[in-house]
C-alpha cells in the first residue's frame, strides 16, 4: 500500500503528508547513510523512557481513516496490533517476512482462477486478556474492512469472496482474482479481536484508545494533546519488553523537541528532517546517538496536472524537468546529512527492485529546454518568459503551509525555472483543502507533495492508471491526481498489481517506469531521509525500519546497565 | 450594582448572537465540513453526512439547527478525532486558563510595580532602564524568547553542571503521572515567563502614563498641599485612579490570551486552546473551529463585562450612567 493523498490502493499520504511525515530516500542508489549499528549493549530490565512524537494520532481505529496517521502507526498500532507479515531487511531489500502470529509462511495458490490463501495460526498467539487468536479474528477483520463504512483502504480486501474460519487454528481466505500484493492483507491493518469487538460499534469502542493488544505492548493511558503511555503486555507470546513503561510525549515544535532531547526531558526523537532539525544535528548533540537512513518509502515529487495548461503539453513537462537542477536541491536540503542524490523513479527505494533509473536522463540542460519549447511552438517574450498564443509559460504550485522544507524547495525551484524562462508562483494551502477539493477536482496546475509506500510492494497503479482519474464516474474517489492517461501504461501497471510471478512483475514495473519517465506526468525530486536520535542512556538494538518506523523493536530497547 | 450587571449582560446577548452568526457564516463559507470524509473512498458516507448535518439547506437554516444544538450542549463531534467537541474544548481550556491566569497575575503585579516606580521616579536611571527593557520586551518575538528561556534555564544548566534532569521543565504542565506541586511549579515557570514578558512590557507603558497623569492631577496636588503622606498619595490617590484605564487593557488582553496562546502552547507542548485551534485549522475541522471561536467570543464579552465592573468598582460615577 502506498500512502498517498487520499484513498484507493495507495494512500495514507493525506494525513501523512498533512503532518509532513514524509520520510524519504535519496535515490535507490543505496545512498543510505545509516551508520553501522553498534553491537547490542548490556541493558537492564525495568525503567521508563520518554520519547518525543511529532504528531498525535487523531484516533486509533486502525482500519478507518485513523490509519492515515503515520505516527499512530509507529507508536501504537505497531506495538499492539498483530500482523501476519513484518517487513525486514533481507539481503539489502525490504521484504515481507512471516511474523510469529503464524506457524509458517502463508500459502497462496490459484484454484480455478481464484486465489486461495491459507494462514496457519500460532497456537501460542493470544490477546492480552489471554484469549487465543483464532481464525475468527481473521474473518472479523477481513469482513469489517471489506463491508465496513469509512474504511481507510479496501484494496485487496474488496477481492475477498470468503473466509473459512471453521478451524480456529487455520484461516482460509479466497480472493475472486489473483492479487499480487496479497501479503498486505492482515499485515498493514493487522488483526482485530473479534471476541471484543464483534457486534459493537468498532469506531466508538476504540475512540479513546483500547485495552486489548496482540503485540508486546499495550496502551496504559492516552492523555489527548499530551502523551500516550505503553506498558508491557504480560501475555505476549514473543520477546517481552525490557522497559516497564514508555511514554510518547507529543511535541509538534521541532526546535523545542531538540531542546527537550538535549535537556533530558525526552530520551529519543524521530524528527522530520526539516532544515532546522538538520542544522541541529549538524551542529552536534552531545550524549546523543543518531542514525540517518535514506532507505525510506517516500517519494517527494512535483505533480503536474496533465490536463491543465501548460502541463497538458508533454514538451512543457519535459522542459520543466530539464530546467531543474535536482542535485543542487537535494544537496541544499540534505547535504548536511550526507545525502545528495535525487530520486530517479516514481517507485520509492522501499520497492527498489521494481524501480528503474529512467529519470536520470533529466538534469539541468537549458539548451534542451529551448529545443523542446521551440519545438512545441513557444517563443521568448520581452520578459524572457516562454509564450505561446498569447499565454506565458506560467504556473502555480501548491505546497503545504508551514512545511519549511517544501517552502525552501519551492523557492529554489522558482529561481531555477525563472532562469529557464518559466514563471512559477507558490500557493500555500492545507493538505485537507488540497486533497478534499483542489486536487481531486483538478483545480490546480502543479503540486509539491509526497507519497509514501507502507509495504514493500509497488503500487504506482493508483497514481497513474487512467481509470483512477477522479471523475464523477468514480465519485471523485480515484487518486490519479495528475490526471494522466498515458498510452500503454495502464496494462503494465495492472500487470504489476496482478501478476504473481515476481520476475514478470519486475519486468512490467521497469517498463512502466520507462514510459512514466518519458511522459513525465510527475517529476521525482528526492526521498526524505529518516532520522532517529536517542540518548546514550538507551541501549538496543536501536535501528530504523523504513516501513514499521523507528519503534518496531521497542521491546528490545532498554536502559544501559 | 446588580442592575448594572444585569443590564450589561443583557446587552451582551445580541452581540454574541450576531457574532455567532457571522462566525458560522464565515466558517461554513471558508471550510468544507466534509473535507475529512472526502479522504475516504466512500461516497455514501458523504451523502449520509450531508443529510445528517443539513448541508443541503440554506446558511440561515443551518445556523438555526446548529444554534439549537449548541445551546443544548450538543456541540457535535470532531471530524478529526471522532470525539465530542464539548469535552475536547473543555480539556483544552483548562491548561490555557492555568497558564493565562498565572501569566496575568504575575504580569499585573510586575507591570504595576514598574508603572509606579517609573512614574514616581520619572527620568531617573531606573526609569530609563525599565523603559528600554520594555521596548525590548515588546519587540521580542514570543517564540524566540521562549527558546532562549529553555536554553538558559533547562538545557544549559543540565549540560554545564551534569544534572540528571533540568532545573526547570518545559514540556507540558506536569511530568507524566505526577501531581507534585513542585513539579507543577517547575513546569509552569518557563511558559508563564514567556507569556508575561510582552504583557509586562506593554502594560508597564500604559501604567506609567496613567500614573504620570494621576500624579499631575489637581487632587494629588491638593493632597500634597494638605500634607498627606507621600506613600498614601501614591498608592491611595494616584494608583487607584490610574488603575481604571489599566483594568480595561488587562481585561481585553486576558480575553485575547484565551485564544491567542498558540505560540506559547506550541513551544511548551501545552495541550491548550491555541494548539487545539492550530490542529483543527490544519485538519479543516469545522466542528471544532466554530465552537472554539464562539467560546473565545464569549470570553471577550465576559472580559469586557468584567472590565466594566472593575471600572465601576474603581470609579463610582460609572454606576450612575
Amino acid at each position: 500500500m502506498r500512502i498517498s493523498p487520499r484513498s484507493a490502493s495507495t494512500r495514507k499520504a493525506a494525513l501523512a503528508a498533512a503532518v509532513s511525515m514524509t520520510l524519504l530516500v535519496g535515490a535507490l542508489t543505496a545512498c543510505s547513510t545509516s551508520e553501522p549499528q553498534p553491537p547490542a549493549q548490556d541493558i537492564q530490565d525495568g525503567g521508563e523512557i520518554t520519547i518525543g512524537a511529532e504528531a498525535e494520532p487523531d484516533c486509533v481505529d486502525w482500519i478507518s481513516i485513523c490509519a492515515g496517521s503515520i505516527w499512530g502507526n509507529y507508536i501504537l498500532m505497531a506495538e499492539t496490533i498483530p500482523p501476519v507479515f513484518n517487513t525486514r531487511l533481507v539481503d539489502g531489500e525490504w521484504t515481507p517476512v512471516a511474523s510469529s502470529l503464524v506457524t509458517e509462511e502463508p500459502e497462496a495458490v490459484i484454484e480455478a482462477g481464484k486465489q486461495v490463501i491459507t494462514y496457519s495460526i500460532n497456537p501460542d498467539a493470544v490477546w492480552s486478556d489471554g484469549t487465543p487468536i483464532t481464525s475468527a479474528d481473521f474473518a472479523y477483520s477481513a469482513l469489517q474492512i471489506r463491508d465496513g463504512v469509512d474504511i481507510f483502504d479496501k484494496t485487496g480486501y474488496n477481492l475477498i469472496e470468503s473466509v473459512d474460519a471453521s478451524d480456529p487454528q487455520t484461516a482460509v481466505v479466497t480472493l475472486s482474482t489473483a492479487y499480487a500484493a496479497w501479503r498486505t492483507l492482515f499485515s498493514q491493518f493487522g488483526l482485530l479481536p473479534s471476541h471484543i469487538l464483534e457486534g459493537q460499534d468498532r469506531a466508538a469502542a476504540m475512540v479513546d484508545g483500547y485495552e486489548f493488544s496482540g503485540g508486546p505492548w499495550k496502551l496504559d493511558s492516552w492523555v489527548r494533546g499530551t502523551s500516550m503511555t505503553l506498558v508491557p503486555n504480560e501475555n505476549y507470546w514473543g520477546e517481552k519488553p525490557h522497559l516497564d513503561k514508555v511514554t510518547f510525549l507529543f511535541l509538534p515544535d521541532t526546535t523545542a523537541a531538540f531542546q527537550a532531547l538535549k535537556s533530558g526531558e525526552v530520551d529519543a526523537l524521530y524528527p522530520t528532517p526539516q532544515a532546522d532539525a538538520i542544522s541541529q544535528i549538524d551542529a552536534g548533540l552531545p550524549g546523543i546517538s543518531s542514525q540517518v537512513d535514506a532507505n525510506s518509502g517516500s517519494v517527494e515529487a512535483i505533480w503536474f496536472n496533465n490536463q491543465a495548461f501548460p502541463f497538458d503539453s508533454k514538451a512543457v513537462r519535459q522542459a520543466v524537468a530539464y530546467s531543474i537542477d535536482r542535485q543542487a536541491i537535494v544537496s541544499r536540503l540534505f547535504g548536511d546529512l550526507g545525502i545528495d542524490e535525487p530520486l530517479q523513479s516514481m517507485n520509492s527505494p522501499l520497492v527498489g527492485a521494481f524501480a528503474g533509473d529512467d529519470f536520470s536522463r533529466y538534469s539541468l540542460d537549458l539548451d534542451k529546454v529551448t529545443e523542446l519549447m521551440e519545438g512545441d511552438g513557444w517563443t521568448r517574450n520581452g520578459d524572457d518568459i516562454w509564450e505561446k498564443d498569447g499565454e506565458t509559460a506560467s504556473f502555480t504550485i501548491l505546497i503545504w503551509a508551514g512545511n519549511k522544507r517544501r517552502e525552501l524547495t519551492a523557492q529554489v525551484l522558482q529561481s531555477q525555472l525563472k532562469d529557464a524562462g518559466i514563471e512559477m508562483s507558490i500557493q500555500a494551502t492545507t493538505p485537507a483543502e488540497a486533497y478534499s477539493t483542489l486536487v481531486p477536482n483538478g483545480d490546480y496546475q502543479a503540486g509539491l507533495w509526497s507519497i509514501i509506500d507502507t509495504f514493500p510492494t509497488p503500487s504506482l497503479s493508483a497514481s497513474f492508471v487512467s481509470t483512477n482519474i477522479p471523475t464523477e464516474a468514480n465519485d471523485f474517489s480515484g487518486i490519479n491526481f495528475v490526471r494522466a492517461d498515458i498510452p500503454g501504461l495502464d496494462d503494465l501497471l495492472i500487470k504489476v498489481d496482478t501478476e504473481l510471478d515476481t520476475d514478470a512483475r519486475i519486468a512490467a514495473s521497469l517498463a512502466a517506469d520507462e514510459i512514466i519517465a518519458d511522459y513525465v506526468p510527475a517529476f521525482p525530486l528526492q526521498t526524505v531521509p529518516n532520522v532517529l536520535l536517542w540518548s546514550d542512556k538507551l541501549g538496543g538494538p536501536i535501528e530504523i525500519n523504513a516501513v514499521e518506523g523507528p519503534f518496531w523493536n521497542l521491546e528490545a530497547w532498554g536502559l544501559v546497565g | 450594582m446588580i442592575t448594572f450587571v444585569a443590564r450589561r449582560a443583557l446587552y451582551s446577548l445580541p452581540v454574541i448572537l450576531v457574532a455567532s452568526f457571522v462566525l458560522f457564516w464565515a466558517v461554513r463559507s471558508t471550510f468544507d465540513p466534509l473535507a475529512k470524509l472526502r479522504q475516504v473512498n466512500d461516497p455514501q458516507a458523504i451523502q449520509r453526512a450531508i443529510e445528517q448535518m443539513g448541508l443541503d439547506r440554506s446558511i440561515p437554516e443551518q445556523y438555526l439547527i446548529w444554534l439549537r444544538s449548541f445551546v443544548t450542549g450538543d456541540w457535535g463531534v470532531s471530524s478529526r478525532t471522532g470525539t465530542p467537541v464539548l469535552p475536547l474544548i473543555g480539556e483544552a481550556l483548562w491548561p490555557t486558563l492555568q497558564v493565562a491566569f498565572w501569566g496575568l497575575v504575575v504580569a499585573v503585579v510586575i507591570a504595576g510595580a514598574i508603572s509606579v516606580f517609573s512614574a514616581v521616579r520619572q527620568y531617573s536611571i531606573g526609569d530609563h532602564i525599565l523603559t528600554g527593557a520594555s521596548y525590548i520586551g515588546i519587540a521580542m518575538p514570543a517564540f524566540w524568547f521562549g527558546l532562549i528561556l529553555i536554553q538558559t534555564f533547562a538545557v544549559w544548566p543540565r549540560e554545564a553542571f551534569g544534572l540528571a534532569e533540568p532545573p526547570l521543565f518545559f514540556i507540558g504542565l506536569h511530568s507524566s503521572g505526577s501531581s507534585d506541586p513542585l513539579d507543577y511549579l517547575r513546569h509552569l515557570v518557563l511558559p508563564v515567563s514567556a507569556l508575561m514578558i510582552a504583557l509586562v512590557a506593554t502594560w508597564s507603558r500604559y501604567g506609567r502614563a496613567a500614573m504620570l497623569d494621576a500624579l499631575a492631577s489637581d487632587y494629588v496636588r491638593t493632597a500634597r498641599a494638605k500634607g498627606v503622606p507621600r506613600r498614601q498619595i501614591i498608592w491611595r490617590h494616584a494608583a487607584r485612579n490610574a488603575l481604571a484605564p489599566f483594568v480595561t487593557v488587562v481585561a481585553l488582553d486576558a480575553a485575547v490570551l484565551l485564544g491567542g496562546l498558540v505560540v506559547t502552547e506550541q513551544i511548551f507542548a501545552i495541550p491548550g486552546m491555541g494548539r487545539l485551534f492550530l490542529q483543527s485549522l490544519v485538519a479543516a475541522d469545522v466542528y471544532v473551529l466554530l465552537p472554539w471561536m464562539i467560546v473565545v467570543a464569549v470570553a471577550v464579552v465576559i472580559c469586557n463585562l468584567l472590565a466594566d465592573l472593575g471600572y465601576a468598582l474603581l470609579d463610582p460615577r460609572v454606576r450612575l450612567r
